[in-house]
């Protein structure tokens, strides 16, 4: 029970600090796309690339982290940092493309509206961003609950070392392979859990905010 | 007063041309039907004579000023001059009244006195008083579109372009809405209409221009003259 716990407090700290680092380059760069043309194609790319395998996510991000890789000097291999950082790079496509089409809406609708309200152009941004907020918050909550739930890039970067680098995922993945289908099916339960809390979530963010 | 010269416009730079040497005025105490079938470029025509979208190439003038050549700070003057209430009611999160009192609040009026003027806006529309503390998304598509309305009344602009404001509302309130339109273009406000319903538009407008092959054509005045 206490590593059951320890593992799941682990998974959430992880996933959120990935969200979080991603969120802080990933909103910009939706913003950008979303207000200046030229941007656009990244919101494209991002779009594509939503779908992205985790463990593709997790080699690439392997061969830059190991010793011999250009980031080696970091020393973040096998650490949690690394695993954050493995799945903020895995949801920043999915970050960036809803970011891009909540942001380009209400950027379309709101900031038009303030401007035909006499509002300055900083001011008709301003409220765009504030009624974009629901939806970048939406954003943010699925981007955890994909972080939450991959298994590639924890295990490559992560190493699934007890007590350090173990997550819901990897946890699940040793135990199946020790044959303890009930262990693993008690994580999963745990991990599913973590996923309908983020719909909650998002769902009472908009009851919140919306309409 | 608004005028637009020879106005092209295009959403991207390959698209189609919308508006083709287009040319429209709103003056003040004047109102203005535009109508054209769907697609023709009503929409834009409007939105440039609203002030808020730059034509690909054209003259657009306001009050005898080249609006697009102006610093941020002309502009900002003289689109405070125009409100521009969408087809689509654009509502923000918020109650009716913070609704209708938001152009007020853009413009750093203080609230007691916005929220004031809102209530006003909301009667002179015949918005019941018991509907001011809802949430504006929760009403239906009609009452969304009289609290547009009222939001662009309630700053008094001395050019209103409503964008087919009668589509969704009751016969009452279509008649209520026309008729305080006619009060505002006799009390000197320039009203530009894009409308379906000819019956009612009709009877307030001064002018009527068909949006058609991207130009604008006048049609024959209601008075028939």
């Amino acid at each position: 029970m206490g590593e059951l716990l320890e593992v799941t407090l682990r998974s959430l700290y992880i996933s959120l600090s990935a969200t979080l680092l991603a969120a802080s380059w990933s909103l910009p760069l939706a913003y950008l796309a979303a207000r200046r043309p030229g941007f656009s194609l990244v919101a494209r790319a991002a779009e594509a690339l939503v779908g992205v395998p985790t463990v593709l996510v997790g080699l690439l991000l392997y061969m830059l982290l190991s010793r011999r890789g250009p980031l080696g000097f970091l020393e973040l291999l096998y650490t949690p940092a690394a695993i954050a950082l493995g799945e903020a790079v895995l949801v920043t496509p999915l970050l960036v493309a809803v970011g891009y089409r909540v942001l380009s809406t209400a950027v379309a609708e709101y900031g038009e509206l303030a401007l035909s309200l006499g509002a300055s152009e900083g001011q008709a941004l301003r409220l765009a961003l504030r009624e974009a907020l629901p939806g970048l918050v939406a954003a943010m909550v699925m981007a955890f609950s994909r972080a939450v739930g991959e298994l590639g890039v924890a295990l490559m970067v992560g190493g699934n070392i007890r007590g350090y680098t173990r997550t819901l995922t990897t946890a699940i993945a040793l135990e199946v392979s020790k044959g303890e289908f009930e262990a693993a099916v008690s994580l999963g339960a745990v991990l599913v859990g973590l996923m309908l809390a983020s719909a909650a979530a998002v769902y009472a963010a908009r009851r919140l905010w919306e309409p | 007063m608004i005028r637009l010269r020879g106005v092209w416009h295009r959403y991207t730079s390959r698209g189609r041309w919308v508006l083709r040497g287009a040319d429209f005025t709103v003056s003040p105490g004047e109102a203005v039907l535009v109508v054209g079938p769907n697609g023709s470029g009503k929409t834009t025509l409007l939105k440039i004579a609203g002030l808020l979208l730059e034509p690909s190439r054209g003259l657009v003038e306001a009050w005898g000023e080249p609006f697009w050549s102006l610093p941020r700070s002309g502009r900002l003057r003289l689109r405070r001059r125009v409100v521009y209430v969408h087809e689509k009611p654009i509502l923000v999160r918020g109650t009716v009244l913070e609704n209708i009192a938001l152009g007020l609040l853009l413009r750093g009026a203080p609230r007691g006195e916005a929220l004031e003027a809102a209530r006003e806006a909301a009667e002179a529309l015949g918005i019941p008083g018991s509907l001011l503390g809802e949430r504006a998304r929760r009403l239906s598509r009609g009452l969304q579109q009289l609290v547009a309305v009222a939001r662009a009344l309630a700053v008094k602009p001395r050019v209103l372009i409503l964008d087919e404001p009668f589509a969704h509302l009751d016969y009452r309130r279509r008649r209520l809405l026309a008729e305080k339109l006619e009060e505002l273009r006799d009390h000197g406000t320039g009203v530009a209409v894009a409308s379906h319903d000819t019956g009612l538009a009709a009877r307030l407008a001064d002018r009527v221009v068909a949006v058609e092959d991207g130009g604008v054509r006048p049609l024959e005045t209601p008075a028939g003259g």
